[in-house]
Formats: structure tokens, sequence, C-alpha cells
């Protein structure tokens, strides 16, 4: 069993310190306790619990495998879990209600390839209400201005990338969980794209993001939590994984094979 | 902070407008339409060359002519074709709103969107009637081309006939969606698809005529609701049934879209939503109420009948003995009983006869007899003619026949037509027409954000 999945988030302060444990805690946001999902008896994530806070980027760390999708897919809503529950600022959320509160964008997935891509982000500022101008600033921001007039299907890999991650800025969620959101892009790329994410956290989102590449975690996240076959290994910032595996300069690569 | 309440209720116009550009940036919906077209070209002329073949003996002796009704003669063949299409090719259509989605991972953005599956689902459904009136367009086409050629087009069976085949797509339409709700990919959800609208026709092939519960079965048939708008008849009933078996499967496809709902609960689920909807069909079933808009009251006695036998408030019974499958009960059931069962308020109709061997109809010389009782009184005839058989029940009821009528009798439309002229346009100018427009929509979108803007945004 993961050693911060003993139900810490439960309302009360038992347990919180491993989970969540920076002395600067920003208010919590989403609290999740106990979560397990099988495929038959092949087991995806086990008892899994963890917070994350207002305007933190939280990184779910693990190799392919590892049950991070499936994990992002259980909170989202978008996979019936075996046990488990999710509180949102201290309250319940059941899974049919997650979508008010959380969005996921999948890994993986090119949406609506035949249509341009000014149209889609069209749909999505129009089902959200986004203002011109924030739509603007979000196409502005992820680098999209050169391909809004191209079908979706005639995006480039990083280009299809930038794409979700443009429907994940203009939703409007406190939470968004990205499936890695930095997978097809170059080291310049992923640093524009964290610059971006860092933005947004300071505006109060939070972020989940899945990601397998270590040195992109390192860069983008506050906290991690390291996902092996499907229980959780570790969970703090860079810093307290450190102090607690006794890797004093040790990185994340280091760190994550110390405890897996 | 970002407020939950902000997006709790999501517009309805984007996600329309969405479904439409998906319907139409697929490639089915314009092969569709441009086998459509041949389809329903060819038939007009077929129908156009058949009808003028008709109309020339008819022009000779006016009561033959009487029986030359455009909507049978050139409208119900024509838009035969285009029914053809529908239930062979739409179901592609219409499938690749559900199934693309689920192909490309889309649907897994689309279900966290702040609308309500059955919001989805009904948008998909708004998107596909829209593009079954895209494809009805050749069909559509055929009605003003055959006004020019100088054919008389009687508005009301016109509207009703198009009315029916309307229905008929989204019934197929929602099939589809259903199927697609279901399935994995297209390729098994058009096969689902396809063994509904299919298997319909094997059902119209195999128990059609047949008595007691092969009766019943054929009625499941989709191909019967058109019946009923090909002869004239705007049915509450069927209406209201198409209607329910519609919802009921736009209903089963947003219980199977979403995924993170178990299986156990899907299915719980769709068991509600069937049995909802078998008994609502059932309550539908019951009003008898129809309208014959027929320019010749085809489906209705003289408006004189019509009116004295609503009047006659008794039970009528009716005892028929002959086969389902004997060509006099098809008759007596389109000249006598259909009428009767739309003008009484109390008729039972009962078959005494099973199935026979019409070759050797055996000794029953009661055989052939159709039995009237009402009011206690029986009287016994063989004629299929209503101008034997209402005298027959107007004495049973005591009351005087109405005097005859003095209006205008349907004169028919004959009309000699060559109908070749159409042709171009339906293998040249329609198709052509239906290329630029395919062509014309998959321009890129003018974009109105100037980059200065953006930049303004930036900083």
């Amino acid at each position: 069993m993961g050693e911060n999945s003993s139900s810490p988030f439960d309302g009360s302060d038992r347990g919180r310190s491993d989970a969540f444990s920076r002395s600067t805690e920003p208010p919590r946001l989403m609290e999740v306790a106990g979560l397990a999902k099988a495929y038959g008896d092949q087991i995806a994530v086990a008892d899994v619990g963890f917070a994350i806070g207002q305007g933190e980027i939280l990184g779910l760390i693990g190799p392919n495998g590892a049950g991070k999708t499936t994990l992002l897919e259980s909170l989202a809503g978008l996979v019936a879990v075996d046990a488990g529950t999710v509180h949102w600022r201290g309250k319940a959320l059941s899974a049919d209600r997650r979508r008010d509160a959380i969005f996921y964008i999948p890994d993986g997935i090119r949406p609506y390839q035949d249509q341009f891509v000014a149209h889609v982000l069209a749909f999505f500022a129009g089902v959200f209400r986004t203002p011109e101008r924030t739509v603007a600033g979000v196409i502005a921001s992820v680098g999209l201005t050169p391909v809004l007039r191209k079908r979706v299907n005639a995006l480039s890999k990083g280009y299809g990338r930038r794409l979700l991650l443009a429907l994940g800025l203009l939703a409007p969620h406190e939470l968004v969980l990205m499936d890695e959101p930095f997978d097809g892009f170059d080291l310049r790329q992923t640093r524009e794209i964290v610059r971006v994410l860092r933005t947004e956290a300071t505006k109060g989102r939070s972020l989940f993001l899945a990601i397998h590449q270590l040195t992109d975690a390192e860069r983008a996240c506050d906290r991690f939590i390291l996902l092996s076959q499907g229980r959780i290994r570790g969970c703090g910032t860079l810093d307290e994984l450190r102090v607690r595996t006794g890797l004093a300069r040790g990185n994340l690569e280091e760190i994550f094979l110390a405890l897996t | 902070m970002l407020s939950r309440k902000k997006h709790a209720r999501a517009p309805f116009a984007p996600l329309l407008v969405k479904e439409l550009r998906e319907i139409v940036g697929g490639r089915a919906l314009w092969i569709m339409l441009l086998i459509t077209s041949a389809l329903v070209g060819y038939s007009f002329f077929q129908a156009v060359s058949l009808y003028a073949d008709a109309s020339a003996a008819a022009l000779q002796s006016p009561a033959l002519a009487v029986s030359l009704s455009p909507l049978d003669g050139v409208l119900v063949p024509t838009f035969g074709a285009h029914y053809v299409a529908v239930t062979l090719l739409f179901p592609f259509v219409a499938i690749r709103s559900v199934s693309h989605e689920k192909e490309t991972g889309a649907l897994r953005l689309l279900i966290q969107l702040p609308y309500r599956v059955t919001t989805l689902v009904t948008a998909k459904l708004a998107a596909v009637l829209g593009a079954f009136l895209l494809t009805s367009i050749p069909a559509l086409s055929v009605v003003l081309i055959w006004r020019l050629l100088g054919g008389h087009v009687a508005p009301a069976e016109t509207l009703n006939l198009f009315f029916g085949h309307v229905l008929y797509g989204l019934l197929v339409g929602a099939i589809a969606l259903f199927s697609a709700s279901i399935a994995e990919g297209g390729a098994s959800a058009a096969i689902v698809a396809l063994a509904f609208t299919i298997g319909s026709w094997v059902l119209d092939f195999t128990v059609a005529g047949r008595p007691g519960l092969m009766e019943w079965v054929a009625r499941l048939s989709l191909t019967q609701t058109l019946r009923v708008f090909e002869q004239g008849l705007l049915s509450a009933a069927v209406v209201l049934g198409i209607g329910i078996v519609t919802a009921a499967l736009a209903g089963l496809a947003a219980v199977w879209l979403p995924p993170g709902t178990t299986l156990r609960t899907k299915l719980l689920r769709s068991l509600a939503c069937v049995v909802v909807a078998i008994i609502a069909v059932a309550a539908a079933a019951q009003p008898k109420l129809s309208v014959d808009v027929t320019e010749d009251q085809r489906n209705s006695f003289s408006p004189a009948d019509q009116q004295l036998l609503a009047n006659l408030t008794a039970p009528l019974s009716v005892t028929v003995h002959l086969a389902p499958e004997d060509p006099r009960y098809a008759d007596l059931q389109r000249n006598v009983l259909a009428k009767l069962e739309r003008v009484m308020p109390q008729i039972s109709i009962r078959l005494a006869e099973g199935r026979r061997n019409l070759g050797s109809p055996g000794t029953d010389e009661a055989y052939g007899e159709v039995a009237y009782a009402y009011d206690n009184r029986i009287d016994v005839s063989r004629s299929t003619s209503h101008r034997e058989v209402l005298p027959l029940i107007y004495r049973l009821a005591r009351v005087e026949p109405p005097a005859p009528a003095s209006g205008a009798d349907y004169p028919g439309y004959p009309l000699i037509a060559n109908a070749e002229p159409a042709l171009a346009w339906f293998f040249g100018g329609l198709p052509l027409l239906i290329g630029f427009v395919w062509w014309w929509s998959r321009l890129p979108p003018s974009i109105t954000m100037s980059a200065t803007e953006v930049k303004n945004e930036r900083a």
C-alpha cells in the first residue's frame, strides 16, 4: 500500500503531513482517498490518496503502465472506480459532478480532425462563454496563431498538443488534469509551455500533470506524486523527497529509482 | 478564483454548430447526396414515363383519368428511391457523429462539457435531422420539376408524404446514434444499424400478411411507418409512435454514450428506458385520430356518409370469413374496413379464418362471408365494396342513408410529359452543385482577430 494511502483526507488532520506537507501550504482544493481500480485481475491503481492545493502544479510521475492515465480518468469521472472518495473543498464530489470542477485533457487524442482549429477553439469558447480577448490571449500564449486556418488533421504533433493545451486553458475549471502535456515538444517549446502553465497557476488554477519525462516534471511542478504499479511510492516537493531518500543532491530520476 | 456556477449551463448553439460541422465535414454525407441524386433522378424519370403511358389512355376516357393521382404515380415512387438511400446509406452519415468522436477521443472531451448527456444526444439528433434534410434536396427538387413539367401537386398530401419521410429519416438516424453509442467503432455500429434497417425489410417480406402474432411482428417493420403517409393519412398513433421510438433510441444512446458508468448501471437504465417506451407506444396506439389529407379523399367515405357513420355510437362488430392472404380481404380492408375504423367510434373486426390454401378453399360455405352486427342485429354480405356494405350498415342501424352528394368529384390529373431533360439536373447540375457546396464547406474560415490584438492581449 502507498504510504499516503491510509485514508488521510477524510476531513480530519490525521495523515495530512505526508501527502501535503509543505510549510507554505496553499488552501486545499481536492482530496482523494482510497482510490482503487482494477481491470479484472489486473490492478490499475490501488488505495491512492493525495491532495492538491489551490494554484498548485502537482506532477504525477511514473513509467508507462504505472496507472497514471487510469488515475486521471478516474478523477475526471471517465472511469468507474472500484473504491475511493474525492472531496472538493472538503465536500464529497461524486463522479457525475466531477466535470463541474475538473477538466481533463487526455493523452493521444486528436479531436475534431475534420474541423478547422479556429472552429474548434470557437466551439470551446462558445461553450464556456469565454470572452474574445481571453481566447485571443490563450491562442497567443500557446502559439496557435499560425495554424488557426488549418484543419486539425493537418497539424503536427506539437501543434496538436498545443491545441489540446489551449482547450484546457479555455475551460474555466479550477483544476485541470493533463496527461503528458509536454509530449511532442522540444526543449525550447517545453520551457515555453511550462511558462504558460506557471502563469495559469499564479492566477489560482491548479494543474495535475501526468508526466513520464522526469526532467520536464522537475521544471514544471511544485510537488510530485511518484506512482509505480498503481501505488503511490512517494509524495512531496523535490526537497522533501530528497530528505526522505537521503539523496541530498539527487534529481527526480534518482529519487524515483530509490523509492520504487 | 474560478467560479463553478460560471459554467453551470452552456449554450446549445455552439454544440449544435459543432455537430453540424462534424457531419458536414465527413465525406459520407456528400457521397450519399450524389448517390441519392442519381437514384431519385432515375426513379423520377421512370415514374413520369409510366405516368405518361397511363395518361395517354386516360386522356381518351375521363373514367380512367380519375385513377391518375400524381401522389401514387410520381411522388411516392420517387420518394421511394430516397427511402432506399436513407435505409442503406443514411446510417453511415449519422453514425459518424458518435463513432468519429469515439475513435478520435473527442468524446472524452465532449462528455466533460457542461451539458447533460441528453443534451449532447439531442444536439447530435438535431444535426442528423439537418443532414437528412440536406439529403432530401434531390427528392424535394422532384416536386419543383414536376410542377415545371406541368404536373399537379396537392400541397397537403405532398407535405404529409415528406413529413413521413422526415420521421422515417429521424428514426433511422436515432437507430444509427444508438448503434454507434453501443459499438466501439464505426464499422461495428454500421453492422448494428443495418441489422435494424435491413432486418426490417426482411420482416416485410417474410411475415407481412400472416395472421396473429406474425401480423403484429410485421407491424414492427420500419417500412410500415411510411406506408400510412404514402396512403395519404396523417395518423396521430403513427406520428406519436415514431416519436416515442425515436426518443427511446436517443435515450438509450444517452445511457450508453458516457464512459465512467458500469455495465450493470447501463443495463438497468436501458431496461427502464425500454419499459417506459413500450408503455408509451402502447398508450400512443390507442387514439384512432387520423386525417385523410389526400385530394381524392381515398381513405374516407363521402362527407355525408362520414358524418352519419360517426353518429352511430353503438358498437359495430365485423366478422370476416376470409383468409388474410385472400385478395378479397385486401379489397375489403382497403375499400371498407379501414375507412370504417377511421370513422366509427366503436368497431371491432375479427378474422374468423386462419391461414388456408387459396387453391382449395374447402367445403366451408361461409367462407367469403362478412357478418356485420350492430345493436343486436346481424346481416351478412360477400361484397367488398362500400356501395353495398354501407346501406347494409344503415339498415342494421335503422337510419336513412344520406342523400348522394352533389360536390365535384376528383378529376384525376393525367399528364403526358417527358422527364428526360430532368435527367440533366439529377446527373449533371445537382451533382455539380453538391460538389461546389462541398468545396465551399472546406474553405478555411476567415480570422477576424488581428495580430496586434493578440499582442495587446499578451501584454
